[in-house]
Order: C-alpha cells, then structure tokens, then sequence
C-alpha cells in the first residue's frame, strides 16, 4: 500500500515537472538497448516503447534477454531497460540491485494483471457450481489423477516461480494436491490439451495472456485478497489459516538501468509516462500469436492509428 | 560352503538392508538423514566461489568483449553473405569430400534451412559453432597433448574431464553468466566447456596408440621434443583426432539452446524457446530440425575428413562453384532477404493438427498407458509397494500382513535359487524385492552406501568400495540426500527401460540392415534435437509429471544405448565367427555364443553413456515439473543462486560419476575375461 502512494507521488511530481520543461536529450548517438523476453505481449508493449523513442529521435537496439537471468546484465549497463516486470514473479536478484542502488523501478506500465485459480470453460460442466470456489471442495475427486489420488490434481506455477496456487489450497482447506508445471510451456500445453480432449483440469493461471481467450479461461471467484487474509488467520473463511483468498494484486512495471536518467534524460521522461491498457495489448496479441504476423507490423499499425495516445508522452518530453 | 566375491557383497548388503528395516520404526534418522548432521556447504560454495569471481571478473571481461567482436564478426559475415554462397560451397564441400552422396547430403540439409524460414537465426546458430568449435578443439588438443607429455598428471587430467562433461551445464551458467556478463559469449564458452573433452580423450588416446616403431624413428632422427610430437607423433595420430573434432562438433551443436535461454542473441534455440513456450509443437519441431540438419551435415562430413578417400571430379566442383557464383549474384540482386522464403508452414499446422487429433482420439488410451506405466512401474519404484498400492490403483490396501506374505514368498524364491547354486542371485532377488517393497525415493541411507560400495567392491576391491563411500558420505552431509534419491529414482526408471529397449533396437539394428537406416537418423535426431521440443507432446499425452519427464529422458538417454549395442555386435572379428562356422554352430548360436558376450563391453559402454545421459537430461526434465536435483539446478538459474546451483550440480556429478565408475569397473572386468 505504501509504495503505491509514493509511486503515484512521484508520477505526479514527474508530470508537472515535465510540463515546466522539456527533459535533455543526452547521448543521442548510443543506442538504448531494451529487452525482448520470452512471451509476445511483452514483445509488443516494448516495441512500442521503442517506437516511441524512436519517435523521440533516439537510437533503439532490441535484445533478447532471458527474463530472469537479465537483471545482472541490466545493472551494468548492457541491457538498459525491460518494459514488462511482474512483482509477482520477479528473480530476487532484481531486489537486492535495486537496493544497491544499480537498477530503478521505473514506474508501472498500467497493464491490469490479475492471477488466479482458473481453468477451461468446459470445466464448469465437470464441476458444477463453478466460477464459486465452494464447489471444488464437493468435486475434487474428478480432478483427481494417478499423481494425486484421491486429492484432486491443481496444475500450478512453474517452482521457481513461487507456490501461490498450493498456499491457496492450503489456506482454503480444498482437498487439492499442487502440481509444479516447470514451465510456462507447460502449463499451455496443459491448457490446449485439456480444451481438446474435454478432460478436468485447475490451474494457477494470470491475465493479460494470449491463452485467455484462446483456451476460453475462466477465474474461480474466491474472496477477495485483502492483506488482512495474509497475516491474520482470523480473516475469511478458515479461521484457522492464512492465504483462504484470492492473490494479491500484482503489479506490472517497467525497470531499468540507473543510468538512464542521467544518459538520456528525455528517454527516461518517456519511459516513465509510457502507460499500455489491456484492451490495447490483448488484440494486438492476438493479431502475432493466433493470426501470425509480425510483431513489427502490428505494432506499426496501432502506433498509426493511436498517435493520440502516445504522441503527447513524447512530445512532452521533448518539446 | 564358500562364498563368492559376488555373494559375499549381496549377503552383506542383504543384512544392512534387514537392519535397516527392522530399526526403521523406531529411529526415524534410518531414513531421513537429520537436518542437524549437516553441514552448510551450498552456503560456502556460494560465498567462496563469489568471491573468487569477483577477482576474476575484470579479465573474464575483457575476454568475453573479445569474443563477443570474433562472434560479431562471423555473424555478420554469414547472414551478409548471400545464401547460394553457402549452400553452393556446403555442397561442394560435400562432392569433395564423398561424391555424390555427400553432395546431396549438403545440399538437401542446408537447402531445408533455408526454406525452413529462419535462415537468418540459423546463421547466427552458426556463428555460435564456427566460434566454439576451434576454441573447443584448441583447447582439447592442449590438454591432450599435456595429459600424454606428463603422465603423472594424466589420472587428475582425466577427473577434470569427467566433471567437464557431467556437471549440469545450468549448474554453473549463474557463475558464467558473472564472469562472462550476459549475451552469447556464455552459451560460446558453456558450449566449449562440454566440446572440449571429448578431442581431449581422443588426443590423447590416439597419441598413445601410436606406434612404437614411428616413435623410435622419431628419437632417432633427432630433433626438439616439440618437433617430434607436431612433426612426426600427432600426424600419425590423425585418424583418431579427427574423430574427436567429431565428436566436439556434435557436442558444441548440442548445447546451442543454451546460449538461447540466456538471451542476447537472436539465434535458433531462441525461436525454439519462443514456440516451446506457446506450446507450438510444429514451428518448434521445425526450427528444432534445423540443428539436426546441422549437426548431420557437420558429422558425415567431418567423418568423410577423418577417412582416407578417393578423389572426386574437379569438373563437377567447379559446375557447382560456377552455380553457386551464378545464384549467388541472382539472389543478391533481386532477392536479398532470405527470412521471406518460408515453405515449411503447411507442414508446421498439419503437425500441431495432427498433435490434436491424436490427443483427442486417442486421449483415453494415452490416460491409460500412463495409468498403468505410474500405478505398476514408476510409483512403487518411487514410493514403494506399501505406499502405492491402495483401493483406487491396484484394487486393495497393502497391510502388513501383506508385507509378511511378500517377504515370506521372496525369500522361499531366494531360498530356492540358492539352493539351485544360484547363491548371489537369490541374494540379489532378496534385495531387490525389498526394494521395490520400500521405494528408492524412501531408502534408508545406511543400505545405499553399503550397497554401493559392495557393488564397487566386487570387481574393484577395496579402491572402488571407497569412492562411492565416500561421494555419497558428501552428498549426506550436504543435505541434498532426498532430493538426490528422487533424481535417483527417475533416472534409474529410465536407465532400466533404455537399458532393455535399446539394447533390443540395437540387436534388431545389428540383425538387419534396413532396420540400422532407419534407427540410425532417429538416433542423430535424438541427440542433436533441443529436446524442449519433444516437451510439449509428451506433456500435452501425459501431462505434467513423473511419467513425461520419464518418458524426456528416455528419449534422449536410449540413444547410446542402441548405438553401441549394436556396435558391439557388428564388429565381432571376422576369425572368430569363421571359427564357430566351421565348428558347426548356427546363426542363433553364433549369435548367443559368440557375438554377444564378445559385445558384452561395447554394451556396458553404452550402458555408460546411457547413465550420463539420464542425469544430464533431468535438468530438462525440470520443465516439466519434477521436483529433484534437476529442479533444483534450474532454480538456480532464475534465482541466480551460485552455492545452490553448484551444491545440486555437485550432487548430480557425484550420483553419475558413481554410477558411472561401478559400470566401468564391470567393463574392466569383462573385458579382462574377454582377453582384450
């Protein structure tokens, strides 16, 4: 709660200092390298971060970086920038170098993510009752695999990247067993073959993703993730245990090396007051992943038709 | 009576094992080695080597920017160069090399890149080898040639080798990663870490099978030390070092996705990791292809280098060259971006259609297999008869009554075997059956140790009773003992069925020859394919879990296996058949008689390798969800934890080197036998 208030004190300060005055455009001549991880929206909002400097009159350099071995690259000024930083799935290497002092968060890219217990429309025929969380604790049993038996089978985050799905059924009693996925490209390939074969599955997953739609996701509703639910075992429905509630929210923000400031004082204006929503993100996902073009020419296509949008973030910067 | 050295172990093994299930109940650290008996070492790995880095780190720096400028430049110089250039030379290469067949062979694999639609990747992908291979195979023939100049050293030189190429490559990719910065140079140098070794050994062994006769000459005709190893010892020793270039250029191959899941780098094991991760089994398998063409390509042509070879028509080389000029000039001028060529993707979507109608039509009998394959094989391996049999897997509850009458039976079949004079297999029988009663993910530590060194002791003695002592004694104290046990148990799975299946294929593979020519390409691909790709069928068939990282190591590990069972088998010497044809023996008895126990060797070596293979492969197998060293490994990697990931990495080596050394000691003694 704290550091949303003094996030949104800082943007606000940022904004009214760059309506006073245009930021520097500093070393003009080096090119910002920013980061390509490993999933396609973050391909898109940071191509679109790109264009933008570009825009600005800034030279970009895309990278590839694996999402979360970069950080030590980032703090020495190899990789400048990464557009889409998940607080919930964040490599502890990217605290302890912002504490040094090494990386900045630089503030949040306003992607409304949301992570839950979720699972494949047709699910709610094998459990009905369904989005309510109270129905899974009577239809376990048909979740249930040669793993988990005679728990119920929940397909949940890759280890490494937290076990938020198991403390779930910890905390809500439901007679689940998590499963690690190990990857990401497990959990979709779970997701294509459940929707295929029609078979049960429950599954720790998060939005904005491309497999939303495409595999008709649904959340389960469970109650809402207060931080009350995660210290006092009092709050919600099992008295007796923490996390009997939904996740926390998450953030998506953009972070980078603390020498962009001073390098490319308007890059960083730029950086800070870039803002993605969902509703844009989401079709232009789409249009890569499910209609196969290039990432390059749909993110042309909106950067034409949605100058309004981003044209003012530029020119505040430098004009 | 008297005991042989093999029952004696088994007795002795047999007893620790019954002890340990009679003090079991009561005294729980029989099992679960206590928390407060270790000691912190992932701790002082992290600290100790962190600090070393540090001092490093500014010469390792100036290395890597060197590097990444050679990788630059044969970046740039390949994807700038028009693509006939490559294709047409690659080809006449291949004529050069081996006529016709070579030809072909270079110019089918490198016109499949191109049309693959990811020729500009695959340049970088290949930029990556260009760089890797040269330093690998330097860097092999240094230590080589040390090995076989200073032969007090030769015995450490080859521990350093072993680990070299059995520690998990992620497990030191966080150190690299310090050392090196991020980018491609670390991929170069983890890719020449795991290439070098083998041009080592080969260097070495060919340096030492070289002639007395050619050395003698060589002292004799004077001359520097130098002079005659460069001059006179290592040509004479070519045949065999090329087999290590060989074998260095598939190994260098075999670790390009790792330079991709660090980043940096647009090459192809990137774009396999981008599909893998949408679950796109076509374009993965496709791009995953790539390096496989590669690799065949490099190896039958590297081969061809290590034969002596007739020569070919230079008028068809210089048709080829002229061609290749012609299209080249063609192509730069009118069609310089070769991404557009893309013909593969009909293919790619008849694959993932095909993907889903197999698991839709077939997804109740896929569920049953891995049913059955859990409830009867992998869970009472894993956890033990007494845990994995319940009402809903195998229709009851296991009771103690039960264990009693399991017990009873398998000693009365023990008993009997012994009686028949088979006294060390009914032993063994006993000590399998309590097992399998217990789980190996549950053995008590007492009885692996024991167990272990037993196993050693027999055709060893007392040297290799020690070692695994010793090592697992490490792994113990470490506090990695479960963990270690379950990596245990799924490699062991998978070793046991690639040990009976592939020696079965390589039989069949000895027995016919077309059965060899489509066992052989499999067997390429299985090596050299990123094995990501395979990830997403199996998990999509079976989901995530024990049964599909069974199914992702056997796939890789049962290559070996094929390879040098039927190796062995087919190059049984000619006299030695021709003696039992004129003794009147027939082909099944020659087989049986003669061919197999002669193989018996070259089938332990595969059974080697096989092992090696199995834990290399767990820290794949992580991506599906296991929860063993592997897993462990790869945390590291995104926790950029150093201690954990060489602590886990250290385990890994130690449970494989072990395995590794009890096989080898039971080559030695074959071999021995064998007379060879």
């Amino acid at each position: 709660m704290k550091t949303t208030i003094k996030m949104g004190v800082s943007a606000l300060a940022v904004m009214a200092a760059g309506a006073v005055s245009a930021a520097d455009m500093g070393a003009v001549d080096e090119p910002i390298k920013l980061a390509i991880n490993e999933w396609t929206g973050q391909h898109i909002s940071t191509h679109i971060a790109g264009e933008m400097l570009k825009a600005a009159g800034y030279k970009v350099e895309y990278t590839t970086a694996g999402y979360m071995n970069m950080y030590q690259a980032m703090s020495e000024g190899e990789v400048h920038a990464a557009m889409e930083v998940w607080s919930s799935n964040v490599s502890d290497q990217f605290a302890a170098l912002v504490a040094d002092g090494k990386l900045e968060e630089i503030s949040d890219l306003g992607l409304d993510a949301k992570e839950g217990i979720a699972y494949p429309a047709h699910v709610a025929e094998i459990c009905p009752g369904l989005p309510a969380w109270e129905a899974l604790k009577d239809c376990a049993q048909n979740f249930a695999t040669a793993e988990t038996i005679p728990s119920g089978r929940l397909v949940d985050y890759p280890a490494d990247w937290g076990t938020p799905g198991a403390d779930r059924m910890t905390g809500l009693e439901l007679p689940f067993k998590a499963v690690p996925a190990g990857s990401e490209g497990a959990l979709i390939a779970e997701l294509r073959a459940s929707t295929e074969k029609k078979s049960p599955l429950l599954i720790t997953f998060w939005q904005p993703h491309w497999a939303m739609s495409a595999y008709d996701v649904q959340f389960v509703n469970l109650p809402a993730g207060e931080d009350a639910c995660f210290n006092d075992p009092a709050w919600g429905p099992n008295p007796n245990a923490i996390n009997d509630c939904d996740f926390a929210a998450s953030r998506i923000f953009k972070a980078g090396w603390i020498g962009i400031a001073d390098k490319w004082p308007a890059a960083h204006e730029i950086l800070k007051n870039y803002k993605l929503d969902v509703s844009d993100q989401q079709p232009m996902m789409g249009a890569v992943d499910v209609d196969g073009k290039s990432v390059e020419e749909v993110v042309a296509a909106w950067m034409a038709e949605n100058e309004a949008t981003w044209k003012p973030v530029v020119d505040a910067a430098t004009q | 009576m008297t005991l042989t050295r093999g029952s004696l172990a088994a007795l002795v093994t047999l007893i620790i094992g019954a002890i340990c299930l009679m003090l079991e109940p009561s005294f729980d650290w029989v099992v679960k080695w206590p928390a407060a008996w270790t000691l912190p070492i992932t701790q002082w790995l992290g600290d100790g080597v962190g600090t070393v880095l540090q001092v490093l780190k500014p010469g390792t720096r100036l290395i890597a920017a060197g590097l990444q400028t050679v990788l630059d430049v044969a970046g740039a110089a390949l994807a700038g160069m028009p693509w006939p250039l490559l294709l047409g030379g690659t080809t006449a290469l291949g004529w050069y090399l081996g006529g016709l067949r070579l030809a072909a062979l270079g110019f089918l694999g490198l016109g499949y890149v191109l049309i693959s639609g990811y020729w500009i990747e695959s340049m970088a992908t290949l930029s990556l080898v260009l760089v890797s291979v040269p330093m690998a195979a330097l860097a092999g023939l240094a230590i080589g040639i040390l090995a076989y100049e200073v032969p007090r050293i030769k015995n450490g030189v080859q521990a350093v080798l072993d680990i070299m190429q059995t520690i998990p490559t992620f497990a030191y990719l966080t150190p690299l990663l310090v050392l090196f910065s991020f980018g491609p140079v670390v991929g170069l140098i983890a890719s020449a870490i795991y290439a070098a070794p083998p041009m080592a050994r080969n260097v070495l062994l060919g340096l030492e099978r070289v002639d007395s006769d050619i050395r003698e000459a060589a002292i004799m005709s004077g001359g520097k030390r130098w002079q005659q190893l460069f001059l006179v010892e290592l040509p004479a020793a070519t045949s065999q070092v090329m087999v290590g270039v060989n074998q260095c250029i598939m190994a260098a191959l075999s670790m390009v996705i790792i330079a991709a899941v660090i980043g940096g780098f647009g090459d192809i094991g990137w774009e396999v990791l981008l599909t893998m991760r949408k679950a796109w089994f076509g374009p993965a398998l496709i791009a995953g292809t790539v390096i496989v063409m590669f690799a065949v390509v490099m190896d039958r042509m590297s081969f061809a280098l290590s034969q002596p070879r007739r020569s070919h028509s230079s008028r068809v080389l210089m048709v080829i060259g002229l061609l290749t000029l012609i299209s080249a000039a063609v192509v730069a001028l009118a069609y310089p971006d070769p991404s557009r060529i893309s013909l593969l993707g009909g293919i790619s979507d008849a694959m993932n259609s095909a993907l889903t109608d197999v698991n839709v039509s077939y997804g109740a009998s896929l569920d049953s297999v891995k049913n059955t394959a859990m409830f009867y094989g992998l869970l009472p391996m894993k956890i033990g008869l007494d845990n994995a049999v319940l009402p809903f897997t195998w229709g009851f509850e296991w009771t103690s009554s039960h264990t009693v009458w399991y017990f009873a039976t398998v000693i009365g079949i023990g008993a009997l075997l012994a009686w028949r004079g088979h006294v060390t297999g009914g032993l063994v029988a006993v000590i399998v059956a309590g097992m399998l009663e217990t789980g190996i993910a549950e053995l008590p530590w007492p009885f692996v140790l024991v167990g272990a060194a037993a196993i050693g002791w027999v055709p060893g003695g007392w040297k290799l009773a020690r070692l695994p002592l010793i090592w697992l004694t490490v792994i113990l104290l470490s506090g990695l003992w479960d963990k270690s046990l379950q990596s245990l148990y799924l490699s062991g799975a998978a070793i046991l069925a690639c040990g009976l299946l592939g020696g079965l294929l390589g039989l069949w593979g000895a027995l016919s020859v077309n059965a060899w020519r489509v066992l052989q390409p499999i067997c390429d691909m299985l090596q050299t394919i990123p094995l990501f790709v395979f990830l997403i069928p199996v998990i999509m068939f079976f989901q995530i879990g024990d049964f599909s990282a069974f199914l992702a190591i056997c796939m890789y590990a049962i290559a070996p296996m094929i390879r040098y069972t039927r190796h062995g088998l087919t190059t049984t010497p000619d006299e030695m058949i021709e003696a039992a044809v004129s003794s009147g023996a027939n082909t099944r008895q020659i087989l049986t008689e003669v061919r197999i126990p002669y193989a018996v060797p070259s089938i332990l070596l595969g059974l080697n390798q096989t092992i090696l293979y199995a834990f290399a492969m767990l820290v794949i197998a992580a991506l599906v969800g296991t929860t063993e060293l592997g897993q462990l490994i790869y945390q590291s990697l995104t926790k950029n934890d150093v201690g954990l990931g060489l602590a886990s990495g250290g385990a890994m080596l130690i449970l494989a080197l072990v395995a590794d050394r009890l096989v080898q000691g039971f080559a030695e003694e074959r071999r021995k036998a064998l007379g060879l």
